[in-house]
């Protein structure tokens, strides 16, 4: 994955994971295992679980602890209410984003 | 042996705390400590690097100190437990980790007094009302 990519993966990560913990529950290397296997590459876990623990903070998602055979107990998230709120926001703002995007390499805005 | 906050605290145990800091940080503190000393070895020098890096850029008091280092060492000990390797754990840049990291947490005395300061400057030289904190 190339600085480009990786850069503009950052602003977005957030919603991305939202999006996939609105399909199912999830714990952390869940989802990095995941996001790996749609090639992107370069994401740290340790970043994946800051992101974890800020959605947690905001109150986007619900956590459950989970016994796990070896190990210390697995936090697993899932989104609630507030979250959903959250990510249909956040695909609203994709929504805008996109369109404007495509509008400037269609040759600009002419309004 | 969980206590509930400054409830059932004697004036001594305060007193002490006026001159020591909070106990019940210390506690946590030495807690976390010992989670860290049970990690392996590979896992426990880049902790005590990151440790390093958190005592001059991160929130370095207070009760969100410790919860900072209560989630950081939740998140080795699953790693270890996970079998995710060190460059994994970090990413190519292990400082873009840490301070994501530290976002989540308040910002020490020293930052925080330093960033209204900042802001204040700002809105005092913008001709904007109310430049004091």
């Amino acid at each position: 994955m190339g600085r480009q990519a990786t850069e503009m993966l950052k602003g977005t990560l957030e919603g991305i994971v939202l999006a996939i913990l609105s399909t199912r529950a999830a714990y952390g290397y869940e989802i990095t295992a995941w996001l790996r296997e749609q090639g992107f590459s370069d994401i740290a876990e340790g970043t994946i679980y800051a992101l974890l623990v800020r959605i947690e903070q905001r109150g986007l998602v619900d956590v459950a602890k989970v016994p796990s055979e070896k190990g210390p107990p697995r936090k697993v998230y899932s989104l609630n209410a507030q979250g959903r709120e959250y990510l249909e926001e956040f695909w609203k703002t994709w929504a805008f984003l996109t369109e404007r995007l495509e509008q400037l390499r269609q040759g600009g805005d002419q309004a | 042996m969980t206590r509930e906050p400054d409830e059932s605290k004697s004036r001594y145990l305060k007193y002490l705390e006026v001159v020591t800091g909070s106990l019940d940080e210390k506690r946590r503190y030495r807690q976390y400590k010992a989670r860290i000393k049970q990690l392996p070895e590979n896992y426990r020098i880049a902790v005590e690097a990151l440790e390093r890096y958190l005592m001059h850029f991160g929130p370095v008091d207070g009760a969100g100190a410790m919860e900072m280092y209560e989630d950081l060492a939740d998140l080795f000990e699953q790693s270890v437990s996970d079998g995710t390797p060190i460059r994994d754990l970090f990413g190519d840049d292990p400082v873009e980790f840490v301070e994501a990291f530290i976002q989540n947490y308040p910002a020490g005395q020293y930052r925080a007094r330093e960033r209204a300061r900042f802001t204040n400057a700002v809105a005092r030289a913008a001709g904007e009302e109310d430049g004091t904190v």
